[in-house]
């Protein structure tokens, strides 16, 4: 009975894992393994180079602002998306009136229900020079040496992209960190309060430890997302001008697609996998070592 | 604990076999080189696959009433259209040929673009059919047929004629007290200062996405360069690009972008700039002759700039050692798959597209000019059109567009380069150092 019982439960497993094998694995192995190789769509005999397309991809300086462009989305996304999102919960929760609450929850979260390519073409005139309402903004408030052709020129096309994916996650994560905060017992705010505990020490002293899983996952989250973005750039810049908003996703596409140069875009793909992965191990190391029980 | 390790231990089984088994090499087109049959079947029977990158509800409906009459007229061939958009296109077909997938009639641009399929051995050489000596091959303009020619053989039927020109609001001009369309670049930037002076925006130019900036390039390259050393250099082999014309080509742009085009540019869509040239703020606009019903009121124009447009070819600079009548453009094409066993049948379908009725109905329904001569009339098409085609058939070669005639790592170079030059971060001696650099990788790639 015991067998039989095991090799049911294989039956039931045994679908999904053929699936990930399928589109997971094996599209992960054939990707390493092309990265060893020159070719394109069109080459009739794909060479194999051995290590060529990584050592390409060290020497490219735009591989280099790609890879620098992520690690500056990553970075602000966690200010922003992981920071800013905590305090607005919290902010939420203990600050605002329960009927006016219900609507800036939902006000925060709308963004997140519209696709980004919608998104994307919403700023794009947001930030438009002539007619958009950026520019028109600061003319207005007279400031006009701060207009600028925001996704037009190198130093401000990538903030500019950064600026707007904040806008549309911002609302999202403060959700799921409100869900977070109704989880911890009030017991210990009122204890905290009979204390003596101010507000801003409660929120330092029981929210934020008490949130801690949610934290972490959302760090992961944000950060693996910041690697995998690709949307909202080639909506907005396609990496231009001068690709100075390349991010790896759209370098990858570049040189796939329109350089056809296949397997250095394997190879970036390659990069990008190990640094999700990388991520992805730290989650579950991280979250196991800090499970909260109650 | 046991069976998970257990589960863990076949799954590492599992990914390991799958990893062996990919062993191989990667799964490439073909390249037997076999010879499609292209003598008109006897029967009409049969499925004939088509993928065209014209999704665009403005064009889309004339490729699929042609299938329909051309399946209503052989009941026995069902056709199976599939149109995507301009950029998806060029994702599409790669993933299609590398997964041996190819439709047999496919859309291809002039240019390298086209000839990677030939290299590949996806194009069916249809010289036999289309030859300009041939009985189809002669109802086309042989300039367009020329455009798909490579090693002297015939690989593409061109669907539509297209060449940019400057176009110009003659409302504006009048107000600035400019009388005639310039004829030489000097002249061009000075009639720039008098529009700006009368309050306008001289040309409206938006080039988010690099390629408007690219057909500038195109022209004034053709005319800074002579021919062969632009021929030699516009080919992955032999690229060097160390001519000095180029480098005055690219200052010649930079003086355009600094006295007449829209400012920030680069932040700006080719639509959002073509809105300042349809709503009179700006007084000229570079645009392809496709675009041109967009002018019309039919295409949605005022009736104000409607009946006050015109056009003329960008002008060369007074001392240029190019060829000063070339124009830029190029025909789009279809090709039909080397290894497909319905070559026949696609060649005679693509015979029905661009029969003389067809042809016209290309200009009637779409205002595109048909490369099949004398298909566009005054019954079918506005003056403007009749006028650009007249033009075509004056210009001595069509300079095909820098980004599809180049080596992509070339094209990328003058891509990112001139974007820079827009915004004032780049030198055109930096962007030619970038264009050289790419074409010297090019060239061992394909030495």
């Amino acid at each position: 009975m015991h067998v039989l019982n095991r090799w049911r439960s294989w039956v039931w497993v045994l679908p999904a894992l053929a699936l990930l094998l399928v589109f997971v694995y094996y599209p992960i192995v054939e990707n390493l393994r092309l990265s060893l190789y020159s070719w394109n769509a069109f080459s009739a005999h794909p060479v194999f180079v051995g290590l060529d397309n990584y050592k390409t991809a060290a020497e490219d300086p735009i591989f280099w602002r790609a890879l620098r462009n992520n690690t500056v989305f990553a970075v602000t996304s966690l200010v922003f998306q992981v920071g800013f999102s905590l305090v607005l919960a919290a902010v939420l929760e203990e600050f605002v009136h329960q009927r006016l609450r219900g609507i800036l929850r939902t006000i925060y979260f709308i963004p997140a229900v519209i696709s980004i390519t919608v998104a994307g073409i919403l700023f794009s005139f947001l930030y438009n020079p002539q007619i958009g309402l950026l520019n028109r903004a600061l003319g207005a408030l007279g400031l006009v040496s701060w207009q600028h052709s925001w996704l037009g020129e190198p130093g401000t096309a990538m903030w500019s992209i950064i600026a707007m994916s904040q806008w549309q996650s911002i609302g999202y994560t403060a959700i799921l960190f409100v869900v977070a905060i109704q989880r911890v017992p009030r017991e210990f705010y009122e204890a905290a309060r009979i204390d003596g505990a101010g507000r801003i020490r409660s929120f330092f002293a029981i929210t934020v430890p008490m949130v801690r899983e949610m934290t972490t996952l959302i760090t992961i989250l944000t950060i693996s997302g910041a690697f995998l973005v690709f949307n909202e750039v080639m909506v907005m810049t396609a990496g231009g001008p001068s690709n100075s908003s390349q991010v790896l996703g759209t370098w990858l596409y570049r040189n796939a697609f329109l350089n056809d140069d296949m397997g250095y875009a394997s190879a970036i793909a390659t990069v990008i996998f190990f640094i999700t992965l990388l991520i992805g191990a730290s989650q579950i190391y991280l979250s196991r070592r800090r499970r909260i029980e109650w | 604990m046991r069976s998970l390790t257990r589960v863990g231990a076949s799954l590492a089984a599992v990914v390991t076999a799958v990893a062996l088994a990919a062993c191989g090499t990667p799964s490439t087109a073909t390249t037997s080189g076999k010879q499609a049959n292209l003598s008109t079947p006897k029967e009409k029977k049969g499925t004939l696959t088509m993928v065209t990158k014209f999704a665009d509800p403005k064009y889309a409906p004339y490729f699929v009433d042609v299938t329909k009459a051309y399946e209503a007229a052989n009941p026995g061939v069902k056709i199976q259209l599939e149109q995507v958009g301009d950029q998806p296109y060029k994702d599409k077909i790669r993933v299609l040929s590398a997964s041996k997938k190819l439709p047999d009639i496919y859309f291809s641009w002039a240019g390298d673009f086209a000839n990677k399929f030939v290299r590949a051995n996806l194009a069916a050489d249809l010289t036999s059919v289309i030859g300009p000596d041939t009985e189809w091959g002669k109802t086309f303009a042989p300039a367009a047929l020329k455009a798909f020619q490579t090693n002297g053989k015939y690989y593409g039927v061109p669907i539509d004629l297209d060449a940019k020109y400057m176009a110009y609001n003659k409302k504006a001009f009048a107000k600035a007290g400019i009388a005639n369309p310039p004829d030489s670049l000097e002249t061009l930037l000075d009639d720039c200062g008098k529009l700006k002076s009368a309050g306008y925006t001289p040309i409206a130019l938006g080039n988010q996405y690099g390629w408007p900036a690219i057909h500038y390039m195109t022209q004034l390259n053709a005319y800074a360069v002579k021919p062969d050393t632009l021929s030699k250099d516009y080919n992955p082999a032999t690229g060097a690009f160390t001519d000095p014309g180029y480098v005055t080509a690219l200052t010649q742009f930079q003086s355009i972008v600094k006295q007449c085009a829209t400012p920030q540019a680069n932040g700006l869509s080719h639509e959002a700039a073509q809105a300042n040239f349809l709503n009179g703020k700006a007084a000229m606009h570079y645009l392809e002759s496709l675009e041109f019903l967009a002018l019309t009121t039919k295409g949605g124009a005022s009736k104000d700039l409607a009946d006050n447009w015109s056009f003329f070819k960008l002008p060369a600079s007074s001392s240029s050692p190019g060829d000063t009548k070339a124009l830029t453009g190029a025909p789009d094409g279809f090709m039909v798959n080397a290894q497909s066993e319905n070559a026949a049948l696609a060649v005679d379908f693509l015979k029905f597209m661009t029969n003389a009725q067809n042809a016209q109905k290309l200009t009637a329904d779409i205002g595109w000019l048909s490369p099949v001569q004398g298909s566009a009339t005054s019954s079918n098409s506005f003056p403007q059109l009749q006028e650009a085609l007249t033009d075509m058939g004056k210009a001595s070669q069509f300079a095909i567009w820098l980004d599809t005639v180049t080596n992509a790592d070339v094209a990328n170079a003058y891509l990112s380069g001139v974007e820079g030059l827009i915004n004032g971060a780049t030198t055109p001696q930096q962007v030619i150092k970038g264009v050289q650099d790419a074409a010297a990788k090019a060239k061992k790639q394909v030495g």
